[in-house]
């Protein structure tokens, strides 16, 4: 489903990752571990073309990134739900048009919106707050309109990015819980985090990632 | 599908930034005012100055000697010419008798004169179409090859003035209204600008979930669209106060303005106008949206 073959990125003289070969099979869920600043975001953010490798290649399904036309991007996004580490929910709308907001893009009508839409939310039990705005939310909360939009869409990848960064333990293992289920639908999920607690005893395969290299490869 | 959406975000932004869109609305409904105004005296110029060349004639001045048979015959010569329209035969004692009407009571600066001293001419009146500099200038040159003719004139400062005045008009007409167009189209450009660079973040965001372009241009594009139609209808209001001004208030007082014409087009052109430059403005401040 995901596969990096010899990938490497360079910021102004800092190599931020080096010689990446791994692959994600389709409909597995796998985490990539490391210390910050050892390239997971950067990893993540190749997948979902908000940047583009310097060196070695890159596919997603049947998509060779390098290859493929910028006009095609926002169509091999839609099958890739993103879960931000800064969120990036729209403080100005509420709960409801923030997930929403990934239906519309697709050109769907608003009664089919709003019903995929408070589908969703029941999922991530979030169907109380949808006209809350996020700042109105807790961090948790935030967190699951996120994964709300991120999978609103039905993507085959799912990313998500430090999804635990300041929540507590409990809230964690909820967050990890909805992924599992995420990924027991059939959506390839891919984890970036640091934190081990994530997927200690979860059985999955974790690559271990640090200064920008791989570093090995253990089941959690 | 989308559209319906991006109207609604354009109507949101239009309306969280009202202020700003307001001022933007007022400035190109005064550039589309001005744009009217040079157009309306444009084209009232151009109705003048194609009313002239109804009172052009040419003067054919014939030899002293020309028996009036061989006049005759200049004149059906004359009118087998298209760009003529007629032609008079005035002869020397019908000019005297014209000057002296002319010259009414004044009549006694010819006391003195036994012999007319006036030649025997006729009087070429051309069709409309063919009252140009050169077409003139041509038909002149080859009139005066004609045998019995002496002189001919046809008021060649004249002709020239018109087509100064008119071609001075059209030229700075242009001008003005390529400058206000420029200038409507620039503030509609500041203006989208401004709300991209607001909501750019958000923009990043669109991306990021698979926005095509043309959904991440679409709101920006029709609020340029509606702030042109705005700024439009605005000056369409000034317009008809200025029409009602001009023809009902003015007119009473001083009846000159009655001759002048105001085309009624004008008032649907408007906001046409101001959509095609409040959409160019847009469409230009979007440029190049890049996903990489």
């Amino acid at each position: 489903m995901i596969h990096f073959s010899n990938v490497s990125k360079i910021y102004e003289n800092q190599t931020a990752l080096r010689n990446i070969t791994f692959s994600v099979e389709k409909g597995e869920m796998a985490f990539i571990t490391g210390p910050s600043g050892a390239g997971k975001s950067t990893l993540l953010k190749i997948i979902y073309l908000s940047e583009k490798p310097d060196e070695g290649s890159v596919t997603i399904a049947e998509w060779e990134l390098s290859k493929l036309k910028e006009s095609s991007i926002p169509f091999l996004r839609r099958n890739i739900g993103v879960v931000f580490q800064d969120f990036r929910l729209l403080d100005n709308r509420n709960v409801f048009d923030n997930v929403a907001m990934a239906l519309r893009i697709r050109g769907m009508t608003e009664y089919d919106v709003k019903e995929r839409v408070m589908e969703v939310l029941k999922t991530v039990n979030l169907r109380h707050k949808t006209d809350s705005f996020p700042k109105a939310l807790s961090g948790g909360e935030q967190q699951r309109v996120v994964i709300a939009r991120a999978i609103v869409g039905e993507p085959t990848v799912l990313l998500a990015d430090e999804p635990t960064g300041n929540l507590d333990s409990d809230t964690a293992a909820g967050i990890t819980r909805m992924f599992k289920e995420i990924n027991a639908k059939g959506t390839t999920v891919l984890v970036a985090t640091h934190n081990r607690e994530l997927f200690r005893n979860t059985g999955r395969r974790v690559i271990k990632i640090d200064n920008g290299a791989i570093v090995g490869e253990e089941l959690g | 599908m989308y559209i319906m959406y991006s109207l609604k975000l354009a109507v949101q932004s239009i309306w969280r930034e009202k202020w700003i869109n307001l001022l933007s609305v007022l400035t190109i409904a005064a550039g589309l005012f001005m744009i009217t105004l040079t157009f309306f005296s444009v084209y009232n110029m151009d109705l003048a100055t194609k009313k002239l060349p109804e009172k052009f004639s040419m003067m054919l001045y014939l030899n002293n000697d020309l028996p009036e048979q061989e006049a005759a015959n200049i004149i059906s010569t004359l009118k087998k010419n298209s760009a003529v329209e007629r032609a008079r035969y005035i002869s020397k004692d019908k000019a005297l008798e014209e000057l002296k009407g002319v010259l009414k009571n004044a009549d006694y600066v010819l006391e003195g004169i036994n012999e007319n001293p006036l030649p025997a001419s006729i009087e070429v009146k051309l069709r409309q179409e063919s009252v140009s500099i050169s077409k003139v200038k041509k038909l002149a040159a080859d009139i005066k090859k004609i045998k019995g003719i002496e002189e001919v004139e046809y008021g060649e400062q004249f002709l020239n003035s018109i087509h100064s005045i008119k071609a001075g008009a059209q030229t700075l007409g242009l001008l003005m209204i390529s400058i206000m167009s420029t200038g409507v189209i620039f503030v509609c450009y500041s203006t989208v600008k401004i709300m991209f660079y607001r909501r750019k973040e958000e923009i990043e965001t669109f991306k990021l979930l698979g926005a095509t372009r043309g959904f991440i241009r679409a709101p920006f594009v029709i609020e340029g669209g509606i702030l042109g139609i705005g700024g439009g209808v605005v000056s369409l209001i000034g317009t008809a106060a200025l029409y009602y001004t001009l023809f009902y208030k003015l007119a009473l007082a001083m009846p000159i303005f009655k001759i002048i014409v105001f085309p009624s087009e004008v008032f649907i052109a408007l906001p046409l106008v101001g959509l095609t430059l409040g959409i160019s403005g847009a469409i230009i401040a979007l440029g190049r949206i890049r996903f990489s």
